[in-house]
């Protein structure tokens, strides 16, 4: 595979250089995406997991202004289909690089590697935080009596507060990371899984409590 | 150059409106004013087609034949068709399981129903803009599937229309909101029609409008409060009378009416006259009208925390709540928004015409004209594929922002299989069952042993939030097109003969039209004029009755020749002849029983 983009695009319409760039500088026209070009290229952005949020959205309001199909409504055919793909691009690389989870995630695509890659095993706190949580959730789901149920309940929702702040915390942790020195694959992938897991983990107590209380309602 | 018009086909009602210099305009009906023309159609046995104001009355003479509220069937198949619907209209399967109405004698498709509002619409537009208008934004409900996206758009090109947008209601709506204001913030539109409700949540920047999150119901909407406050009111008349079709067209007509005056009034009196003469009179408080609807009102808080949740944001982070949709003027609806969002809506704009104006910048917007807003919508329900075990696999999740593509590689199980087949659902449940399915779709692969073809197939959902497929097998190279048909929808076969049968209205010069039009309102008017005398025939002295007589005889003629003016002027005349008979017979609290000529005058 050719590890270089280009240096050099002739805009398809007026043959200016338009390099990289989604549309052509000069007369505007969206131009075919350049072969090879990754989500942080299709935003103009050097490759780094480093991001800053306002930059980012500034770029991607930029991008879209210029090959929105909105804009290219008047043009011929292959026009508005250029600005269609080149339109869907943009939304999938602002949609991944916009949530740290989603742009390390791509990062170990990009990389040729995945979350379930290098052997990574469950965390052995992570581990005993699912089964003791799955526990709770199955006594919730079979208890009947009202005063029990109300405890369980209480129970499941602390556990779900101290998750969601383990998350938060995770997650920061991952950004912060983002912006000192880069974190190495493994490092990047460690910290991924324990996102997903506890992404899941609160999932399924939402499921849980979110069927309780409309059974609850129901029999009131 | 033509003008790109922008359309709200909305469920009760439908409005078109342009962009001029000053802003977006509805443009009213040359002949009456009227801003509004009602989502009603009437098919006469002779192959007549009557549509808005006029249809709407007819509705309690021909019930069966007049279909309100098309929009609740786009898109739909025929097992989709519930009980309450069975029992007002009458359903045909059509091929593939498609929905089909029997009206006037004919089976239609409910886009053939909604093409002829949208031809309405579009001639009300040449009238006034006095040139040709071929192009147009057709708004939808944010929450509308694939499948109901489709059948919009082939209702537009059955009308003549290239529809070069769709565009969600609630966006449309603050599109004509934010017009003025370059504003910064985080905006929710609530929008409750007549038969749908939307809401979404909007990121304004710099004049971008960006979607973050949509959700909805398709089947909630103020027809719904009128069925409920029907159901009231003939609570204490037998079955059989209680379910013809008639007597519920009149009770639904009557309690619209009483819905609109309790949204100022504490109470309103709502009388419906039965078939076998019997006056039914019922005082409804607002109490207690509160309380037949509550639970439907109620049912859009789920929508709106799900938007929020999607959007990440909690209400406090909404600045401002507008009001769309004819249903937010009750009292109790602006209650609810005012619960979930902790502030009062804005209702400043006419919330029957909100989303055409926004309609009308959106089509400015694709002309060129508008160059400083840009709309960024979503794609509302998720969209994936079957898998193995009937197993919902999410290919796009919902609130993506469009136009969004995925690309999926395939392969085969079975040495020598000579084709992929590919389900696609939208919804967002585990089983594939469970969620909507749009499209099934076999491509053509070479024949190999098992696993080793690789085809990669790419989904992309336009700017419309309408779905299309290609396919390329990755060891050719050789691209495949995917012919896309929406369960339930039409064929490109189906639309091309139905363009054909429609010619017939499109040519239809306006005189033929007219004649037409004047023949229907004199069959309206002799129809209750007949009712009347056989039924409070007593009332009239013998002078009066014969004078009535003869301007029936006239108009019986006049009914038969060409000359619509002449219809017209019968049509006056016996008008004339009846209203001191009709006010003696209002006097004794009949007041249905002028049932047509009551209704159009609502």
């Amino acid at each position: 595979m050719e590890a270089a983009t280009t240096v050099r695009r002739e805009c398809r319409k007026c043959g200016t250089d338009a390099g990289p760039a989604l549309v052509c500088p000069r007369c505007q026209t969206v131009q075919p995406l350049a072969p090879g070009a990754d989500l942080f290229a299709v935003l103009g952005l050097p490759r780094g997991l480093a991001l800053d949020a306002a930059g980012l959205e500034r770029r991607y309001l930029a991008a879209s202004r210029a090959v929105h199909p909105d804009r290219h409504q008047t043009a011929s055919e292959v026009d508005r289909e250029l600005s269609l793909a080149a339109s869907a691009a943009v939304n999938r690389a602002y949609r991944t690089l916009r949530d740290p989870i989603a742009r390390g995630r791509y990062w170990l695509e990009l990389h040729g590697t995945g979350l379930a890659d290098g052997g990574s095993s469950v965390p052995a706190d992570v581990a005993a935080d699912v089964f003791a949580t799955q526990e709770k959730l199955e006594e919730l789901r079979v208890a009947t009596d009202a005063g029990e149920r109300t405890e369980l309940r209480h129970d499941v929702e602390g556990l779900r507060a101290g998750f969601a702040a383990r998350l938060g915390g995770l997650r920061d942790g991952l950004v912060a990371a983002y912006a000192g020195r880069e974190p190495g694959l493994d490092d990047l992938r460690r910290r991924l899984a324990e996102i997903a897991y506890l992404g899941t983990l609160l999932g399924d107590i939402d499921d849980a409590i979110g069927e309780g209380s409309d059974g609850t309602d129901r029999r009131h | 150059m033509a003008p790109i018009v922008g359309i709200d086909l909305g469920t009760t009602n439908s409005l078109v409106a342009v962009l001029e210099d000053g802003g977006p305009r509805v443009l009213p009906d040359p002949e009456t004013g009227a801003r509004l023309l009602p989502s009603a159609v009437a098919f006469q046995p002779d192959g007549t087609v009557v549509v808005g104001e006029r249809a709407r009355a007819l509705e309690a003479v021909q019930p069966l034949d007049t279909i309100l509220s098309v929009k609740r069937f786009m898109g739909l198949g025929f097992e989709h068709v519930t009980a309450e619907d069975r029992a007002r209209y009458r359903f045909v399967e059509g091929a593939e399981g498609s929905v089909r109405f029997e009206a006037g004698g004919r089976a239609v498709t409910p886009p053939e129903v909604s093409a002829h509002v949208l031809r309405e619409l579009k001639r009300r537009a040449e009238a006034v803009l006095g040139e040709a208008v071929t192009q147009a934004v057709i708004t939808v409900p944010a929450y509308f599937n694939d499948s109901q996206r489709q059948a919009t758009r082939d209702a537009g090109r059955l009308a003549g229309l290239e529809v070069l947008r769709l565009v969600n209601e609630p966006t449309a709506a603050s599109l004509a909101y934010g017009l003025d204001k370059q504003d910064e913030g985080v905006v929710a539109v609530y929008d409750l029609g007549g038969g749908t409700f939307d809401i979404s949540i909007l990121r304004l920047h710099g004049g971008v409008f960006e979607v973050l999150a949509t959700s909805g119901d398709t089947r909630l909407g103020g027809d719904d409060f009128d069925e409920r406050l029907a159901g009231l009111v003939l609570a204490d008349v037998d079955e059989a009378e209680r379910s013809a079709p008639a007597v519920r067209a009149v009770a639904r007509a009557v309690a619209e009416r009483a819905k609109r005056g309790l949204s100022d009034a504490v109470g309103a009196e709502v009388v419906v006259t039965l078939p076998s003469g019997r006056t039914v009179r019922r005082t409804v408080g607002r109490d207690e009208f509160e309380t037949l609807v509550r639970d439907l009102v109620e049912r859009t808080a789920g929508p709106c925390r799900q938007a929020l949740r999607d959007a990440g944001l909690r209400p406090e982070d909404v600045r401002e709540v507008v009001a769309v949709g004819g249903s937010t003027r009750v009292p109790l609806v602006r209650r609810q928004i005012e619960t979930i969002f902790h502030r009062p809506p804005l209702v400043d704009i006419d919330p029957d015409e909100v989303v055409a104006l926004g309609a009308g910048i959106q089509a400015g917007i694709l002309a060129g004209g508008r160059r400083d807003m840009l709309l960024l919508d979503v794609v509302p329900l998720s969209l994936g594929i079957e898998t193995m075990g009937g197993v919902f696999t999410r290919l796009i999740d919902r609130n993506t922002t469009i136009p969004a593509s995925v690309k999926e590689t395939f392969t085969t199980a079975v040495d020598n299989q000579t084709s992929v087949d590919v389900h696609v659902l939208q919804g967002e449940r585990e089983l594939a069952s469970d969620n909507r399915s749009l499209a099934r779709f076999k491509i053509p692969i070479a024949q190999l042993p098992a696993g080793v073809p690789r085809l990669e197939v790419t989904f992309l959902i336009d700017a419309n939030g309408i779905l299309s497929v290609t396919a390329t097998d990755l060891r050719t190279g050789r691209a495949h097109s995917v012919d896309v048909k929406p369960s339930y929808g039409l064929t490109e076969e189906e639309i091309e003969r139905m363009l054909e049968e429609s010619i017939d209205y499109a040519e239809e010069d306006v005189r033929q039209r007219q004649v037409r039009e004047a023949r229907v309102e004199a069959d309206m008017i002799l129809h209750a004029t007949r009712d009347s005398l056989a039924r409070e025939g007593t009332l009239l002295a013998e002078e009066e009755s014969a004078r009535i007589r003869a301007a029936v005889a006239a108009l019986e003629r006049a009914r038969e020749g060409e000359d619509y003016v002449a219809m017209r002027d019968a049509v006056e005349a016996l008008s004339q002849e009846t209203e001191p008979f009709a006010r003696r017979i209002m006097d004794r609290s009949l007041q249905e029983a002028l049932a047509n000529r009551r209704l159009e005058e609502l």
